[in-house]
């Protein structure tokens, strides 16, 4: 289970002086808010266990720094956030045994096969070698890698990556699984494969937080969806309870209305 | 625990890359020095006679000094027959040079006057004229021989002609030629620590942010730490095992081809090794530190090649300073990393007794530098800007 109450980032403006020179020399800037970029303003929402919970914005809204921020990878300037009780930045080791996550690249490592792949991470996160080996077993038979567990990850296809890169996020049987826009680059089949998995697991008890900017998948598969936009959760409902609100036919219409509010309100 | 096993992982992933087997483990320890050493031991060969060999040497009208040719054969020459067109065979190569003995020899050697030889020789071949000075020396030992013989027949002591026993010992181009093959020791060492590391270093470091794989990593549960030291250990695995086969290379070639160096003043034998080897050992976790953290700066493996290209300078730099300006070892030279290994190197390749202090104070020097990387090092690793 996730908490997520106000949480705040912003990051130095790329090229923005990060010393000042003695005297006055050169152009000074003229506040330390030009020097810096808002990435995530104010972001707060609950994700439960046993459901998905859809974190649906466009590109730039602020989706990934604040899964970043969850896997406790950069700090939170303002703002708290809990994962399974457990505070990101004081218990910053307790968060990531009890989370699983998988950033929005592979990044999987090209000379090891998929089972040596998820072994290293099995290993990383304590298990023993022989615990570590059956449950790169149990993976690789829950999400069907059977045919290329033991082949190099080069050459692999952009599903059997996001494959082996969930079985890794998996590999310490985390409570709370975080998946950066998982369906990036896959095929109609791996994309339909991939949300069998992840029903799965929320069926199971996990709680699953999916960021995406594709409004149809978030539609088809979150049980919550959590609308993010610059930086600011614009409305946070069921599929249903979002369109209810917005008076909307579709999801697509409802963000659109929903990020307009949210736009007004902060202009007032 | 995690440590070992990021390092393991290192080393098992890395030794999969070619490129990184090819310069830690045949570039810097193989071909190397077998470039710098191989030439080396040909020039000596080339140079030096070795009169213990035995070789043949042709001689025109040998039944005319039927003594000399038993000295010759004495000296381990064997004598065969002069072709017919001595000159020219000379010229061409056929034979390497010719001793020709004129008719009047013995005559004139029985009434103690200067007997006549002819010795043919082709100057402008380096053979050549290595076998004619090989022939001279064992003839002017011949000529001492008979000149003691003359003196002594004739009642007078021969060492009173030796009124002057000149021993040369040039200190000038051999001396200089000198340190400069005693260097090739430390340059070898520091070259392939750096080549071993190299690849390693950048792929698990800037390869590892490239290709994303640094993000997912991180958001496991353990220590950022454990992840530098793991990497770091991996780095000093390959640094070790590439200096450790240079020192092995060398020994093999030295101990196949033995060459005279300064008068077997310069040694490159098991001992001497085993303490060149000892005394830069504390530059393996210097050089392994140095890589970790020039290439945790950049962001990608061309960035990281670009700098760790320019960090090749300093290996160099030592050699090129020591060979330039004599700079001598001090206590004040001996707490800076590289430099001090090239000194302490050279006087254990020439021989020469080190004081302990210098030992100590190199190794300090270099150990205290290499742990001040590490925690830079360290502490790039805990920064935001890491995941951009």
């Amino acid at each position: 289970m996730i908490v997520v109450e106000e949480l705040h980032k912003s990051f130095k403006r790329p090229g923005a002086r990060s010393f000042r020179l003695p005297f006055g020399i050169g152009k000074p800037a003229s506040s330390v808010a030009d020097e810096r970029v808002i990435a995530v303003n104010s972001v707060s929402f609950t994700a439960d266990d046993g459901r998905i919970t859809g974190l649906l914005g466009p590109n730039g809204a602020g989706k990934s720094t604040t899964l970043r921020m969850l896997a406790t990878l950069i700090r939170p300037e303002r703002g708290s956030a809990r994962v399974d009780g457990h505070d990101v930045t004081q218990d910053v080791l307790a968060v990531r045994q009890h989370l699983g996550f998988m950033p929005h690249n592979a990044g999987i490592y090209p000379r090891l096969s998929a089972r040596e792949n998820i072994h290293y991470y099995a290993r990383l996160c304590g298990l023993d070698k022989r615990r570590a080996e059956q449950r790169v077993g149990q993976l690789i038979e829950q999400l069907d890698m059977g045919k290329f567990a033991d082949r190099r990850a080069t050459g692999f296809s952009q599903g059997q990556k996001t494959k082996v890169a969930l079985a890794r996020a998996l590999a310490h049987q985390p409570q709370t699984i975080m998946l950066d826009e998982p369906t990036n680059g896959l095929d109609v089949m791996a994309t339909r494969g991939l949300r069998e998995i992840i029903r799965q697991l929320a069926s199971d008890g996990h709680c699953i937080v999916f960021s995406s900017h594709i409004m149809q998948e978030v539609a088809a598969l979150c049980d919550h969806i959590a609308i993010i936009s610059d930086g600011c959760i614009a409305m946070q409902d069921s599929l249903q309870g979002i369109l209810q609100r917005t008076g909307e036919e579709d999801l697509e219409d409802a963000f659109v209305k929903a990020t307009r509010e949210l736009s007004t309100e902060t202009d007032r | 625990m995690s440590l070992f096993i990021v390092m393991i992982k290192e080393i098992v992933d890395n030794l999969r890359d070619r490129q990184t087997v090819f310069y830690a483990l045949l570039f810097g320890p193989i071909l190397l020095p077998l470039l710098l050493g191989g030439s080396l031991v040909a020039s000596f060969k080339q140079l030096s006679i070795d009169f213990d060999e035995v070789t043949t040497l042709s001689v025109q009208h040998a039944q005319r000094a039927p003594r000399l040719m038993e000295f010759l054969h004495s000296q381990n020459i064997d004598v065969i027959d002069a072709p017919e067109d001595v000159q020219n065979s000379v010229r061409r190569g056929d034979v390497l040079a010719v001793l020709e003995i004129p008719e009047d020899f013995a005559e004139q050697l029985r009434q103690g006057r200067p007997a006549p030889l002819t010795l043919h020789v082709n100057s402008a071949d380096k053979e050549s004229s290595k076998a004619a000075r090989r022939v001279q020396a064992i003839l002017s030992v011949y000529e001492r021989t008979l000149n003691n013989l003359r003196l002594q027949h004739r009642g007078i002591d021969p060492t009173i002609f030796d009124s002057l026993n000149l021993v040369e010992n040039d200190v000038s181009s051999d001396g200089s030629n000198g340190q400069l093959l005693a260097s090739i020791l430390p340059f070898l060492f520091i070259m392939s620590m750096v080549m071993g590391g190299f690849y390693l270093a950048i792929d698990t470091t800037a390869g590892e942010r490239e290709r994303q794989s640094l993000e997912p990593l991180l958001s496991l549960p353990l220590k950022r730490s454990a992840v530098v030291f793991g990497k770091y250990g991996a780095t000093l695995c390959f640094v070790t095992l590439s200096c450790l086969l240079t020192a092995i290379s060398i020994y093999t070639l030295f101990h196949l081809f033995p060459v005279e160096l300064m008068g077997g003043q310069i040694r490159f034998d098991g001992r001497t090794l085993v303490r060149a080897f000892l005394l830069a050992s504390p530059l393996l976790p210097f050089i392994s530190a140095l890589l970790i953290t020039v290439s945790a700066v950049t962001r990608s493996t061309k960035e990281a090649q670009t700098y760790l290209g320019l960090m090749m300078m300093f290996p160099m730099a030592p050699f090129f300073l020591l060979q330039f300006l004599s700079v001598k070892s001090t206590t004040l030279t001996m707490p800076i990393p590289m430099l001090s290994q090239y000194q302490l190197l050279e006087s254990a390749v020439l021989g020469d007794s080190i004081p302990l202090m210098h030992i100590a104070l190199s190794a300090t020097g270099t150990l205290a530098a290499a742990g001040l990387l590490l925690m830079l090092a360290s502490r790039l690793y805990q920064r935001e800007g890491l995941l951009d």
